[in-house]
């Protein structure tokens, strides 16, 4: 976010850190109040984009029905796709506050299975066991990917 | 396929302290949400308007900063969804809160519901014939 320049250097890094989170969440107020005004009122964007990814939305358009127009579909995609910074954002900026609530891999698998409805969401610890070796081997896996080796550990060998 | 999430009373004061026991598990639900919107997954958190009375969820309250940010969306209680809460509310004995959550379920379009919830057996009932998640807390 561009207002993070206003940082200014040296100087004590606490100071550094206080002005970046602060920084963070007046622009993520900002972009929520923004988000969250009436959209009655609009302008005319110039926007270069590939041409075959605009040929690609017309066809959406024309032969999917997915949207009105192509500039409907871009405004939901871009609204979207904002929400999602914006929600990770604050989430980020609570962790930076409260760093003993930040999940671990194991929590989020649990919180995919709950939100699924997968049935070894019934099984908290199976799944935060999947976590624990699956991230031994791979730090960077996915919620899905701890659920699909603990239902892959589950399977009675062949 | 989209998904509605729908919080609880509890849900939301779990989220809106730190030091709620259940803090950390509600959080967990929200990054899920946060990570699939991110890859443009069609899925929504929503609080009934009624649920944010029973939890004290004042938006233009301070202490409430965290859980206003994360585009949690209110589900007014408006003509047509009080009407069939008032229903829920008289087939089912729940409070005015879970029948507002209940009448959310039975008008969502969404594919699939998820309720981030303390009380199943209410939820369920609420529900009526419409399939749902329980996420329990």
């Amino acid at each position: 976010m561009a207002t993070l320049a206003r940082v200014d250097w040296p100087t004590c890094t606490t100071v550094m850190w206080y002005d970046l989170l602060m920084d963070v969440s007046a622009a993520i107020e900002r972009i929520n109040i923004l988000l969250d005004a009436d959209g009655s009122d609009t302008s005319n964007t110039s926007m270069r984009i590939p041409t075959t990814l605009r040929d690609a939305a017309a066809l959406v358009i024309k032969e999917l029905g997915v949207a009105p127009s192509v500039t409907a579909l871009t405004t939901a995609a871009l609204r979207a796709a904002l929400e999602a910074v914006v929600m990770q954002a604050v989430l980020d900026d609570h962790y930076a506050h409260h760093p003993q609530v930040r999940p671990e891999l194991g929590d989020l698998a649990v919180a995919t299975a709950e939100l699924d409805g997968h049935p070894l969401a019934a099984e908290p610890e199976r799944l935060r066991r999947a976590a624990d070796e699956i991230s031994a081997h791979h730090p960077d896996a996915s919620p899905d990917e701890v659920l699909l080796w603990a239902e892959a550990r589950a399977l009675p060998a062949a | 396929m989209s998904q509605l999430v729908i919080l609880d009373n509890e849900a939301v004061q779990a989220l809106a302290d730190p030091a709620h026991r259940k803090h950390r598990q509600v959080v967990s639900h929200v990054q899920v949400v946060a990570s699939r919107k991110r890859r443009a997954a069609p899925i929504q958190v929503v609080v009934p308007t009624a649920v944010r009375v029973e939890a004290g969820w004042d938006r233009t309250s301070p202490a409430w900063a965290f859980p206003n940010r994360l585009r949690i969306a209110d589900v007014p209680l408006g003509a047509a969804l009080a009407s069939a809460a008032a229903a829920t509310h008289g087939r089912t004995g729940v409070s005015v809160a879970d029948a507002h959550i209940g009448a959310v379920i039975l008008s969502a379009s969404a594919d699939k519901i998820t309720v981030v919830t303390s009380d199943p057996g209410d939820m369920r009932l609420v529900a009526g014939d419409r399939a749902i998640v329980i996420a329990r807390i």
